[in-house]
C-alpha cells in the first residue's frame, strides 16, 4: 500500500476546471479520497503538501496525482474521461528487441510524450509515480520498471538486447565516471540493491540508440546523459521492461495517460521482437488491450442486494472509467487501457457500489437463524482457567514466538522445536513448545512484585513430530518434522518458601476438578532438582511434569527466588477433562458438529 | 499485659527478633537502615515486618514515595549494542557517507531511533546530511550528554534492582531527565516505578516488648484465642489484646484472570450470543491454507519473505486435498471454473505446502470453507498470528485476530453492512459508523468499518467483504459468504491505559496487577 506526497495545488489544477485548492479543503478530501481507496494521512507544512495512502494494491493507475484527479473528474462528469490524444508523425518510432536479452528480462514497452513541459514540482512527482509503481506494484523492479529519457537527443530506431557484463560503459545517473556494467551492479547504489534480480546472468539488459547512444541498464539504472530528465525538457521517451507482456503495456498505457492528463501529445512507438508475442511480433504502444467483461444485471443485484435502474448502474460503471454496451441480460464492459485489474464481474460491481457510494447502501440485518458454540478446546481452557483462579493463581498470557534459548538451553532441554528460518532478531526467532519458560520469563521480570507469586498460563504451544518415513516427496520444504498446535497449562510458585508440597496439592485439586486419576513417578527431568520432580501420567499417558526448578535453570534465568513449576499437555489426554469436553489436538479446524 | 507480651514474646520467629534487636537500640527505623543492620535480604525483612505489625508491636510513622529507575528492553538492549548515536558515528568513522535508509537497514534500527539518533547529531554538529541525502561526520567527538547517557545506561544495566532515583548522581539526573523530555515519548529506554519507603516504630507494645526481650513471661491478657481455651473456657474473665487495625494489613495477590485474555473471552461470548460459532486452526500453517486458498497470487507482496515467518526443516504440509490445489491452481492461473480471467501466471503446486506461521486469520476460515460448512452458517476465530515486523510499541511478535465468514443464500453487500453495524454497537457499543472502500485480495467488494470512539474520534473497528468466486468456488461453496475481520485491540488498550502493544503480553506481575480490566466491551474506559 503506497503513500504519496503530493500538492494541493497540484491535484486541483488537475481538476480543472473547477480547480482552486481553496476549494479542495482537508474535509473535502477527507470526503472524495473514499473514491480512490484513499486516505488522508498528513495535511503538511504549507498546506500545499499532502500525504495520501492508497489501499488499493491492484489499482496501481490511482497511486498518483494524475490518477486520483482523474478518478474524481470521472466521478464528476463520467463522459469527461480524458481520451489519450495520439499523434502519428509519420513512420512510427521503433525499438528493436534482440534475442539474447529475451531469456533474461524479455520484455519492453514505450510511447513518446512531446509537449510536456518539465518542471521541478512535476519531475518530483514523476519520479514518485515511477518508484512508486516499480517497487510495489513491480515487486521491488522484479517484473516491472520503469524509465524515462530526453528524447531530442535519441536516434531511432533504439535496441534493447544483453551483452557481456564488460560490454557497456557508461556514466550512471548520480555518478561521475563511466561505469562497465558490471561495475554498475558492484558500485552503485542501485545495482547493490536491484543486482540481485540478474544474478546468475551471462549477459545483461542493454538499451541503447542507433548511434550507439546508451540509454540505461535495465532494470538497474539510466545513463545520466540522456537517461536524467531535466527541468526545461519538454520531450520525453517512457519506457517499461519487466517480465509480463500484458503488464508492461498496461503500465505504458498508464503513464501515456498520466502524461496526456497533463496537456502531453502522445507518440506511440513500435516495438518488435524476434518471435511472436501473445500481441504479435509488432507490438504498437499505447495499446488498447482490454477485453469486455458481461456484468449481469441479476448479479449485480443479488450481490449488493439492491435493484439499480439500468441508467444508474450505467451510469456508475462510466463514473468508474469503463465503456458499457448493453448485453443479453446486463451489460458489455470494457475497462480503461491503464486498468488491469478486472477479473471478474464482482470486481465492476465493486465499482458500481464505490462510485455510488458505500453510504448509499442500507445496512440490513442477517435473517438466518444460527447456533453459536465454543469450539470444544475453548470449553476445556475456560475451565482450566477458573479452576486455576480458584486456586489461587494469577494468569498470564505470553508470546507463543519467542527465543530459542528461552525455551531449550535456559532449561537444559535439548528437543526439537520450531525455528525461523527468516528471523528478524534471536530474541523473536523459535516457537514455544512449552509455557513453563513463559513462567519463568515473568518471574524474572517480577522480582519487584510483592511474593509469593502464583501465576499460571493456558495456552497454545508448537509440538514437533516426526513424520514417519521423513518427506514423501521433494517439495519446497524438505524436512522431516511437522508441527502441531496443542494446548498446554503451566503453573509456577516462586517465594523465599516455595515447597513442592503446595504445588502438588494444587494439581491434586486441579486433578479431582478435572475429574482426572493422575500418577506422579519419580522421573529425571533436566529442568527440574532430581529426587524432586516427577512425571505426571494419566492412564498410560504421560501428560506432563512437575518439580522444583533447578537452581542451575534459575541462575541462568537470573531469578533468585526459589521456584516450583508444572505443565501438562492438556491436548494430550486420553479422556475428558472437563464433564462433556473432550480435549482434542488443535491441528485443523474445529468440524462443524 | 505481661502476660500477652509474654506469648508475643515465646512466637517469636528468629527473623522478628533480629528485627526487634535493631530497634532495642533506637525506637524508630527507615526500611533501608533495618536492610542494612539486620542484614536480611528485602523479602525476609518484609515478612518479619509484616508479622510484627500483625502484632501491633511496630507501626508504620512515616512513608516516603521515591522513584525507581531501571532499564526497558529498548534500554537493555542498547546497554548491549550501545546506542544508536554511538553506532551511528562509528559506521561514519569507519568511511564513506552513509544514506539514512542504509544506515538503518545496516544498523537495524528502527525509523524513529535512527530520525532520533541522527537529530542528536545534526544538532551537536557531529554528523551533517551531505549531497545526495547521504550523512556525513564533521567531528568525532561526542557530546557529553551522548557520552553521559551511555554510562547511565551501563550503570543501570549493571544494577541487579532498579535503582532509586536519589542514588543517582545530580548530573545523571539532569541527563536522565533532559532525555526523556525530549525523546522516546512513547518507548523509553527508561522505565519508572514508585517504591514507598516506610519509617517503622515501636507501638507503645513494643515499647514494653523490646524492654521485656529477654524475659520470660506469662500474663492474663490473650492475645490470640486458641481452640483448647475455647474448649476448656479459660478465656473467660480474661482481656484479650486490642488490635491497631488502622494499620495497613500486609498485600496478597488474588487469583485472576488476565485482562485481555478476559477481554477476548468476552467477545467470545458476545460472538456466541450472536449465533457464531468457533473455529480454530494450527500455529503452523501451509502456504495453501494461509493464502493460496484465499486467491493471494503467488507473487503477491504480502507474501515475501519480509512479511511472513518461514519456519526451518519443516516437511511439506500433508493436509490439502490434491483436487482441491488443483482447483484452486487452476483458478489462480486462468479462473478456473470461478468464471475469473484469473492472476495469469504460472502457479508454483510445490509453494502451496510450504510450512509458514499463519499470518492472518482469515487462514483459518479457509479450512472452515474447505470443511464442508453448514449453510447458513456464522463461524469466528480468535487466532494467534505472526507478521515480520519489527516487534515495537505497535507491533507485538504474536497477536490476535478476531475474523470470521458467514454463510447465507441471500447474503448481500447490504447484508454484510448490516453484519458490521451490529458488531459496532454490540462489541463496540459505537452508534455513529461509516463505511469506506476498502482492499483485500480475497473479497470484493470490500470495506472497511470505521466508529467513533469518544476519546480517539474515528477508529477503524475491522474490514470486511464478499469472499471472492474465486475463493469459494475452488472449494465446492455456492453461497455467497461475507468474510470479517474485527480489530478491537486499539479499543482495548485504551480502556486498559495502555499505548503499547507489547504490554497486553507483558511479562511484568507488578504491572499486571495494577493493570485495569476493560469493562467488558466497552468503548468506555474501564471502571
Amino acid at each position: 500500500m503506497p503513500t504519496i506526497t503530493i500538492r494541493r495545488s497540484d491535484l486541483a489544477g488537475l481538476l480543472k476546471p473547477s480547480g482552486r485548492p481553496s476549494a479542495l479543503t482537508d474535509e473535502t478530501l477527507h470526503g472524495l479520497l473514499p473514491l480512490v481507496k484513499g486516505e488522508l494521512k498528513e495535511a503538511g507544512g504549507d498546506g500545499d503538501e499532502l500525504k495520501i495512502e492508497l489501499n488499493d494494491s491492484n489499482r496501481p493507475d490511482w497511486w498518483c496525482a494524475e490518477g486520483i484527479a482523474r478518478q474524481l473528474r470521472l466521478h464528476r462528469a463520467p463522459a469527461a474521461g480524458q481520451p489519450l490524444r495520439l499523434r502519428r508523425r509519420g513512420r512510427l518510432a521503433q525499438i528493436r528487441v534482440e534475442r539474447p536479452v529475451m531469456a533474461i528480462r524479455p520484455f519492453l514497452g514505450a510511447c513518446i510524450a512531446r509537449n510536456l513541459p518539465i518542471d521541478a514540482a512535476l519531475l518530483e512527482q514523476i519520479i514518485q509515480t515511477q518508484e512508486k509503481l516499480a517497487e510495489i506494484f513491480g515487486q521491488k523492479r522484479r517484473s516491472l520498471s520503469i524509465g524515462y529519457y530526453r528524447l531530442d537527443p535519441l536516434q531511432f530506431p533504439l535496441t534493447y538486447t544483453a551483452v557481456k557484463p564488460t560490454g557497456a560503459v557508461f556514466v550512471p545517473l548520480g555518478m561521475e565516471q563511466p561505469l562497465t556494467l558490471e561495475a554498475i551492479l558492484d558500485e552503485h547504489p542501485k545495482g547493490r540493491e536491484y543486482g540481485h534480480l540478474l544474478k546468475g546472468a551471462t549477459r545483461l539488459p542493454y538499451f541503447k540508440d542507433a548511434a550507439g547512444q546508451p540509454l540505461s541498464f535495465p532494470p538497474i539504472v539510466n545513463s545520466r546523459e540522456v537517461g536524467e530528465v531535466r527541468v526545461g525538457d519538454r520531450n520525453l521517451l517512457i519506457e517499461v521492461t519487466g517480465t509480463d507482456l500484458r503488464l508492461v503495456i498496461m503500465l505504458v498505457n498508464l503513464l501515456a495517460q498520466n502524461a496526456a492528463d497533463r496537456g502531453a501529445m502522445i507518440e506511440p512507438v513500435e516495438v518488435i521482437y524476434p518471435n511472436a508475442t501473445p500481441y504479435g511480433r509488432r507490438v504498437v504502444m499505447p495499446r488498447d488491450h482490454s477485453t469486455p467483461t458481461v456484468l449481469k444485471r441479476d448479479a449485480l443485484f443479488a450481490v449488493l442486494g439492491e435493484r439499480l435502474r439500468d441508467g444508474e448502474a450505467v451510469r456508475a460503471l462510466k463514473q468508474a472509467g469503463h465503456r458499457v454496451a448493453g448485453a443479453a441480460g446486463g451489460w458489455k464492459v470494457t475497462p480503461p487501457p491503464y486498468r488491469g485489474d478486472v477479473m471478474h464481474p464482482v470486481d465492476l460491481i465493486e465499482d458500481v457500489a464505490m462510485m455510488r457510494g458505500y453510504g448509499s447502501l442500507a445496512p440490513e440485518l442477517p435473517t438466518s437463524f444460527t447456533v453459536g458454540g465454543v469450539a470444544d478446546r475453548t470449553r476445556v481452557e475456560d475451565h482450566v482457567r477458573q479452576w486455576m483462579i480458584g486456586l489461587g493463581f494469577e494468569e498470564v498470557l505470553t508470546n507463543v514466538l519467542g527465543a530459542r534459548g528461552d525455551v531449550l538451553d535456559k532449561m537444559g532441554v535439548e528437543e526439537p522445536v520450531v525455528e525461523l528460518e527468516n528471523a528478524l532478531s534471536l530474541q523473536f526467532a523459535a516457537l514455544r513448545q512449552w509455557l513453563l519458560p513463559s513462567l519463568l520469563r515473568v518471574e524474572a521480570a517480577s522480582a519487584q512484585a510483592f511474593y509469593p507469586h502464583r501465576i499460571f498460563e493456558v495456552g497454545e504451544v508448537a509440538t514437533v513430530i516426526e513424520v514417519p518415513g521423513g518427506s514423501p516427496r521433494a517439495f519446497t520444504a524438505s524436512g522431516t518434522r511437522r508441527s502441531r498446535t496443542d494446548l498446554h497449562l503451566a503453573a509456577l510458585l516462586a517465594s523465599p518458601a516455595a515447597a513442592f508440597s503446595e504445588l502438588h496439592s494444587a494439581l491434586e485439586r486441579f486433578m479431582l476438578g478435572a475429574g482426572a486419576t493422575y500418577r506422579l513417578t519419580p522421573a529425571s527431568h533436566p529442568s527440574f532438582l532430581d529426587g524432586r520432580a516427577g512425571k505426571i501420567s494419566i492412564g498410560q499417558q504421560d501428560a506432563g511434569w512437575i518439580g522444583e526448578l533447578h537452581p542451575a535453570v534459575l541462575e541462568r534465568w537470573k531469578i533468585t527466588m526459589p521456584c516450583v513449576g508444572w505443565e501438562l499437555a492438556l491436548s494430550r489426554w486420553p479422556q475428558a477433562a472437563a464433564p462433556g469436553a473432550r480435549l482434542r489436538d488443535g491441528r485443523g479446524p474445529t468440524s462443524p458438529s | 499485659m505481661s502476660e500477652s507480651i509474654g506469648q508475643i514474646i515465646s512466637g517469636l520467629h528468629p527473623l522478628e527478633r533480629k528485627v526487634l534487636a535493631v530497634f532495642a537500640q533506637q525506637p524508630a527505623a527507615w526500611d533501608h537502615e533495618l536492610l542494612q543492620r539486620t542484614g536480611l535480604d528485602e523479602s525476609r525483612l518484609a515478612m518479619a515486618l509484616g508479622w510484627l505489625q500483625s502484632k501491633g508491636v511496630i507501626g508504620v510513622e512515616e512513608e516516603r514515595g521515591s522513584r525507581l529507575v531501571s532499564l526497558t528492553e529498548l534500554g537493555r538492549n542498547y546497554a548491549r549494542v550501545e546506542i544508536p548515536e554511538r553506532r551511528i558515528m562509528k559506521e561514519l568513522t569507519a568511511g564513506r557517507p552513509i544514506l539514512i535508509q542504509e544506515l538503518r537497514e545496516r544498523l537495524g534500527l528502527e525509523q524513529l531511533e535512527v530520525s532520533t539518533a541522527v537529530g542528536n547529531l545534526k544538532q551537536h554538529g557531529i554528523a551533517r546530511v551531505g549531497q545526495g541525502g547521504a550523512l556525513e561526520l564533521v567531528s568525532g567527538e561526542l557530546p557529553p550528554q551522548v557520552v553521559g547517557l551511555t554510562e547511565l545506561i551501563s550503570r543501570l544495566n549493571q544494577a541487579a534492582a532498579p535503582v532509586a532515583d536519589e542514588i543517582i548522581d545530580v548530573e545523571d539526573r539532569h541527563i536522565l531527565y533532559d532525555y526523556i523530555d525530549k525523546h522516546w515519548k512513547t518507548r523509553g529506554i527508561f522505565k519508572f516505578y514508585e517504591k514507598v519507603t516506610k519509617r517503622h516504630k515501636l507501638t507503645a507494645l513494643g515499647v514494653d516488648l523490646v524492654a521485656r526481650l529477654p524475659e520470660e513471661a506469662s500474663g492474663d491478657v490473650i492475645g490470640q484465642l486458641t481452640p483448647e481455651m475455647l474448649k476448656d473456657g479459660t478465656w473467660k474473665g480474661k482481656a484479650f489484646r486490642k488490635y491497631h487495625i488502622e494499620l495497613n494489613p500486609p498485600r496478597i495477590a488474588m487469583g485472576s484472570a488476565h485482562p485481555y485474555r478476559q477481554f477476548l473471552h468476552d467477545v467470545q461470548i458476545k460472538l456466541i450470543s450472536m449465533g457464531f460459532e468457533e473455529m480454530q486452526g494450527p500455529l503452523v500453517e501451509s502456504e495453501f491454507w494461509n493464502m493460496d486458498a484465499l486467491y493471494m497470487p503467488q507473487f503477491h507482496p504480502a507474501r515475501d519473505i519480509h512479511d511472513v515467518y518461514f519456519p526451518k526443516d519443516l516437511a511439506p504440509a500433508d493436509d490439502i486435498d490434491p483436487a482441491l490445489l488443483e482447483r484452486v491452481a487452476v483458478t489462480h492461473e486462468r479462473g478456473g471454473a470461478s468464471g475469473s480471467a484469473g492472476w495469469r501466471y504460472t502457479f508454483d503446486r510445490a509453494r502451496a505446502r510450504q510450512p509458514i506461521l499463519r499470518s492472518q486469520g482469515t487462514a483459518v476460515s479457509a479450512r472452515t470453507l474447505a470443511g464442508k460448512p453448514r449453510v447458513p452458517g456464522k463461524y469466528f476465530s480468535i487466532a494467534r498470528c505472526f507478521r515480520y515486523d519489527q516487534v515495537d510499541a505497535t507491533h507485538a511478535p504474536d497477536f490476535f485476530q478476531i475474523e470470521g465468514v458467514v454463510l447465507d443464500r441471500a447474503t448481500t453487500f447490504r447484508a454484510l453492512l448490516g453484519l458490521l453495524k451490529l458488531f459496532a454497537a454490540e462489541l463496540a457499543k459505537a452508534d455513529e459508523i461509516k463505511f469506506l472502500p476498502a482492499y483485500f485480495p480475497f473479497t470484493e467488494p470490500s470495506v472497511e468499518l470505521h466508529a467513533r470512539h469518544p476519546r480517539l474520534g474515528w477508529i477503524e473497528l475491522g474490514g470486511a467483504g464478499l469472499f471472492r468466486p474465486e475463493v469459494t468456488m475452488p472449494m465446492g461453496v455456492e453461497v455467497p459468504v461475507i468474510a470479517w475481520g474485527l480489530g478491537l485491540d486499539r479499543m482495548a488498550m485504551v480502556a486498559m491505559g495502555l499505548h503499547d502493544i507489547r504490554d497486553l503480553f507483558s511479562t511484568d506481575l507488578e504491572f499486571l496487577r495494577t493493570l485495569r480490566p476493560p469493562s467488558a466491551l466497552s468503548s468506555e474506559p474501564g471502571t
